[in-house]
């Protein structure tokens, strides 16, 4: 299992992705960013189970990301 | 007896679902939406969305780029503002509310805009060539109403959205009469639609909308808190966000939510049909009355409102006369003076605009006071 981090520019966003991760079969919550990010406070989508792919379904569907921690990426999602 | 036949200006009674709604908010949703991760705030957070969810799919949008606004007016200030501050030229109807004519007229007149008026008549194909032929290199956006709240008239909007996309101009669509009564899909070539959520869909007041195709940029002409990037000091870019700073109205977001499922749930059709079976019923009883004259044009097809002037009794007293009976109808201009000018209505008109709620036989009664309003 790898868990990542998806700083997201908003809660919109990040409920979008959610949705759309979720109806793929991928476990992932919201959650407000603990630490300052990329400018400031903020929601991140904490996905728990094969990060890449789900970074790359959120790619396909045009959801934006601004920062990923975890999940052997390295801030690879740049909005 | 107090009988509403001034729905135009903003429905009344609401359904009880849209009542319910709004108390179960303020009850239930203490957070404020998008600030903060504790439990109130994101429940309050997931409501909102479930709202833009709700209304995005009755106008066929996405839900980040439906923006939710204090009204119309804000919508299409935002609107108008957000993409014609670079400059270049506009065209406007002449049947449009104050709420796109002044703010299009403010960046003509500070010289930021160039601005055009295209004549509005009963017949389409005539209506189309006359927003064609203003149309120039230059131009940036149209942006006209879709029902005219002082006639009803209903603008060929399918074709002018269809003449913005052949010359990739902006389309911006004023639907205050026309959203909840006909139906309006951003699909119908609309890039950016605005509209009250108060009125045909049923939620309180101090709600609209604005909803965005995304194919445009709208610059933000309110800046502020967005609950994101608060380290940052230029506004962020993203809808919904960038056009919603401050807090948002959840009572009367979550209001207007329970009335788009209302509209939804009878469907827009239905609404149409009993609305104009009042207006028609209306129409014909004020027809046997001498010296009324009606604003319609056989030609021309209306939504559910019907504007009318009383030869020798200025629209004002008609008003304040057929209130003292319990009739509450809007008169004088209607924040619509380019319309009145178009019209020949220099004096204003009485308007009649009836809701899901109203009944024929208010509109034959109100009809028959009128008769004895002339009678006097």
């Amino acid at each position: 299992m790898t868990v990542c981090i998806a700083e997201m520019p908003s809660y919109t966003y990040a409920v979008k992705g959610k949705k759309l991760l979720k109806a793929r079969g991928y476990p992932c919550e919201i959650k407000r960013n603990e630490r300052p990010g990329s400018g400031g406070c903020g929601f991140s989508l904490i996905i728990k189970e094969r990060c890449p792919e789900a970074l790359e379904i959120l790619r396909l569907y045009a959801v934006p990301y601004t920062n990923v921690r975890g999940g052997g990426t390295d801030d690879d999602g740049k909005l | 007896m107090t009988v509403n036949f001034d729905n135009a200006a903003t429905t009344f009674p609401k359904p009880e679902t849209v009542r319910r709604a709004a108390a179960e908010a303020v009850r239930q949703l203490g957070g404020n939406a998008g600030r903060g991760g504790h439990s109130l705030a994101m429940k309050s957070s997931s409501a909102i969305y479930s709202a833009r969810e709700t209304v995005a799919a009755f106008f066929g949008a996405q839900p980040e780029n439906t923006v939710f606004t204090l009204n119309c007016t804000y919508a299409l200030n935002m609107a108008i503002q957000g993409i014609m501050n670079g400059g270049g030229h506009m065209i406007i109807s002449c049947l449009e509310h104050n709420s796109v004519a002044r703010p299009a007229a403010a960046l003509a007149s500070s010289g930021k805009i160039s601005l055009s008026v295209a004549k509005v008549y009963p017949d389409d194909d005539q209506t189309v060539e006359s927003f064609r032929r203003l149309i120039r290199k230059d131009t940036k956006a149209i942006a006209c109403t879709l029902a005219s709240n002082v006639t009803g008239q209903i603008l060929p909007w399918k074709r002018i959205g269809k003449l913005c996309r052949d010359n990739n101009i902006c389309f911006i669509a004023d639907g205050a009469q026309a959203c909840g009564v006909v139906e309006v899909k951003l699909s119908d070539g609309i890039n950016i639609l605005c509209t009250a959520g108060h009125k045909g869909l049923y939620g309180l007041t101090g709600t609209g909308i604005l909803l965005s195709d995304g194919s445009y940029r709208i610059e933000p002409i309110i800046q502020g808190g967005t609950g994101t990037a608060s380290t940052d000091l230029t506004q962020p870019l993203l809808l919904p966000e960038a056009l919603e700073s401050g807090t948002l109205n959840i009572p009367g977001i979550m209001s207007l939510k329970a009335g788009t499922e209302f509209v939804n749930g009878l469907g827009t059709e239905k609404i149409y049909r009993h609305e104009t079976a009042v207006c028609s019923r209306f129409i014909n009883e004020l027809e046997k009355l001498p010296g009324v004259t009606v604003l319609r044009e056989s030609s021309a097809s209306y939504v559910p409102i019907v504007s009318f002037t009383i030869d020798g009794i200025p629209p004002e007293t008609a008003a304040a006369k057929l209130s003292e009976a319990g009739y509450c109808l809007r008169a004088g201009y209607h924040c619509a003076a380019l319309a009145h000018s178009c019209l020949g209505t220099e004096n204003g008109t009485i308007r009649f605009a009836p809701s899901i709620f109203s009944r024929e036989s208010d509109a034959a009664a109100l009809a028959a006071e009128i008769k004895k309003m002339l009678r006097d």
